[in-house]
């Protein structure tokens, strides 16, 4: 650094200052950036900055095949491939006119459930890391890899899996997989204790995030708040339940919810939704054997393949919130346009410059931790 | 007065050099390289989707930390830059920033195969596509995205590269920038524009070292040198 650039800086009238935070910092999910104006430890106003993952995705799906796609799509969300793959593949399905079989059905639901359980593993960690417990992130992180070892064992990706492809799956399930499944939803069962003991129900941790970020119902609505954090103000509003898709008309499951919408209720929303998605698995495991048949539709040659001209809008809930594909085709070999609806987007900007007003420094970080925005998606 | 300074102290690093008469001084600098193989602090520039796959190899399972390598929260103490995943034009400015603030010796990791050569999003506006363009490279981890044993067998290569650096030169990467700053600058300033400046004077700090080469100056640096002003506290927003 040249010593002639130090300047002192003229203060101002008033005691407002403003930092940075980001894209570089620990307190930041991703590579995202704040910049905070200050009054002591109050932000008076915070302003995010956006755009540092821009990939240009809409653009570049345009240029290639619809099967090319499906290798690009689930990088937009990297916490939470899966139900990218899906809702895509949903889209296209719709477009043609055609249903992934029965089975296909089962085994789409089975790992985005699996997918779920592994995000919000990871979000425990990272909410818990912001206000200065560390322990959790290193549980969370190991339970996870548990996951995504399972997610190995079936469709040879650990993170990025692209086992969807429109009209189904791409490969049986593996033999032995559901017994797999079985013991680690009993471990994970098991240690529910454990978290409760060490997160949920531990005071330095309560007390850190009980009344922070607190976000109406009348707010969550205007911002366009989906998923967890809605749920947590009190809407029990799931994509999964009140706009069905594949077959999860047929499972039964509770929509959980809190009332006071801060961090400490969108935390627990995550760890009751952990346990449901258990619960999911295991009506999975005991119906998805008896269910035989063909794991996929044929499609024609995938290189020199004309979807039908026409448009389609296929949602689903993913961990974060409602996420969404609007396809359009013109009859070509290509996408004419894709539009992604991604939770993030709300909830990283709008959303968290709303929250972060009036908020104290310190819990900026959590507050962005707790709407679990996920910042390759916003900026796609 | 500054310059000067810095003139002094080039001299004098150069008659040190000169003057190496004790015996036991290779011994001090294997010594020297051994420990600072054994000890290196990681800054992360989670630039991408690669980033994912650190925490599983900084925790309990893979857990780096029994390399001796440890996360840093400052680019100013930290040792290794991890690039991980692609960069986008707004994103390499600050981690050139970030790396022109590290002190040396320190050492660049590409992780993804996007720092390589643009991976998936090869046809993107918004990426910058080879990273080693922009600054030396000390280690590529290929793979979209690498397994966390990938990323430690990178950092064990990387450390082993570090140990054996005056034998074989495999670890000064870093040097590279300030022999060849021409070049860089110049990729640089074909990104970003030609009034592109970073607040850390990189011909001074090769003088300082005595690193100067003939890539240091060339046309690129002249023009810097024409629109370099001092950067005004103001300016300094990104």
């Amino acid at each position: 650094m040249r010593p002639e650039n130090y300047q002192a800086v003229p203060l101002g009238d008033s005691n407002e200052y403003e930092i940075f935070i980001g894209p570089n910092h620990p307190g930041i999910e991703g590579n995202y950036a704040l910049k905070l104006i200050l009054d002591g430890d109050t932000v008076v106003k915070g302003t995010t900055d956006a755009g540092y993952l821009h990939r240009g995705f809409e653009k570049l799906m345009e240029g290639r095949l619809w099967i090319q796609n499906l290798a690009i799509v689930p990088r937009i969300c990297v916490p939470d491939p899966a139900p990218m793959e899906v809702s895509y593949s949903l889209a296209v399905e719709e477009i043609m006119g055609i249903d992934a079989p029965i089975r296909a059905q089962w085994i789409r639901v089975l790992q985005l459930e699996l997918s779920r359980i592994a995000a919000h593993l990871f979000t425990f960690g990272g909410h818990a890391a912001t206000t200065g417990m560390y322990t959790p992130m290193y549980w969370g992180v190991a339970d996870r890899d548990l996951v995504l070892d399972l997610f190995e064992d079936f469709t040879g990706g650990r993170v990025y899996s692209i086992y969807n492809i429109p009209g189904g799956v791409r490969r049986e399930l593996p033999e032995g997989f559901l017994e797999k499944l079985s013991h680690l939803l009993d471990y994970l069962e098991s240690r529910q204790n454990d978290y409760d003991n060490l997160l949920f129900t531990n005071q330095i941790f309560v007390q850190r995030a009980k009344g922070v970020g607190v976000l109406s119902k009348e707010d969550a609505l205007e911002y366009g708040v989906t998923g967890p954090n809605l749920r947590a103000c009190g809407l029990a509003f799931d994509v999964r339940r009140d706009d069905p898709y594949l077959i999860y008309d047929q499972l039964e499951f509770d929509i959980p919810t809190q009332q006071k919408g801060d961090a400490w209720s969108r935390i627990l929303v995550r760890r009751d939704e952990l346990f449901q998605s258990i619960h999911i698995l295991r009506q999975v495991i005991a119906k998805l054997p008896s269910i035989k048949g063909p794991i996929r539709t044929a499609i024609p040659n995938p290189l020199s393949w004309n979807v039908p001209a026409g448009e389609a809008y296929a949602r689903v809930e993913s961990s974060k919130g409602e996420l969404a594909y609007y396809v359009v085709s013109d009859g070509g070999d290509k996408p004419y346009r894709v539009h992604v609806r991604g939770p993030s987007s709300m909830h990283a900007v709008q959303t968290l410059e709303f929250l972060a007003k009036g908020a104290r420094i310190e819990d900026v970080a959590q507050i962005m931790f707790s709407l679990d925005a996920c910042p390759p998606e916003v900026d796609r | 007065m500054m310059k000067k300074e810095l003139k002094i102290k080039s001299n004098k690093t150069n008659q040190q050099k000169q003057k190496r008469t004790n015996p036991l001084a290779n011994v001090f600098d294997d010594f020297i390289d051994f420990c600072q193989s054994k000890s290196l602090f990681m800054l992360h520039y989670c630039t991408g989707c690669g980033a994912i796959e650190l925490p599983p190899a900084m925790t309990s399972r893979f857990d780096m930390e029994r390399l001796g390598i440890q996360p840093m929260v400052t680019p100013r103490q930290a040792d290794i830059l991890l690039v991980t995943g692609y960069v986008s034009v707004k994103t390499l400015k600050r981690v050139i920033l970030t790396y022109e603030q590290m002190q040396a010796p320190k050492y660049v990791i590409g992780i993804c195969s996007c720092t390589v050569n643009g991976g998936m999003y090869w046809q993107s506006y918004a990426t910058a596509k080879k990273l080693n363009e922009y600054m030396p490279v000390d280690v590529y981890i290929a793979g979209c995205m690498p397994r966390p044993e990938a990323v430690l067998e990178g950092l064990n290569r990387l450390k082993n590269n570090i140990k054996n650096d005056r034998k074989e030169q495999k670890g000064s990467a870093w040097k590279d920038y300030y022999k060849n700053y021409d070049y860089y600058l110049g990729n640089q300033q074909n990104l970003f524009g030609k009034e592109w400046q970073t607040p850390v004077d990189v011909i001074a700090e090769a003088k300082l070292y005595g690193l100067e080469g003939e890539g240091t100056y060339g046309e690129n640096t002249k023009k810097l040198k024409m629109v370099q002003h001092p950067l005004l506290p103001q300016e300094m927003k990104l």
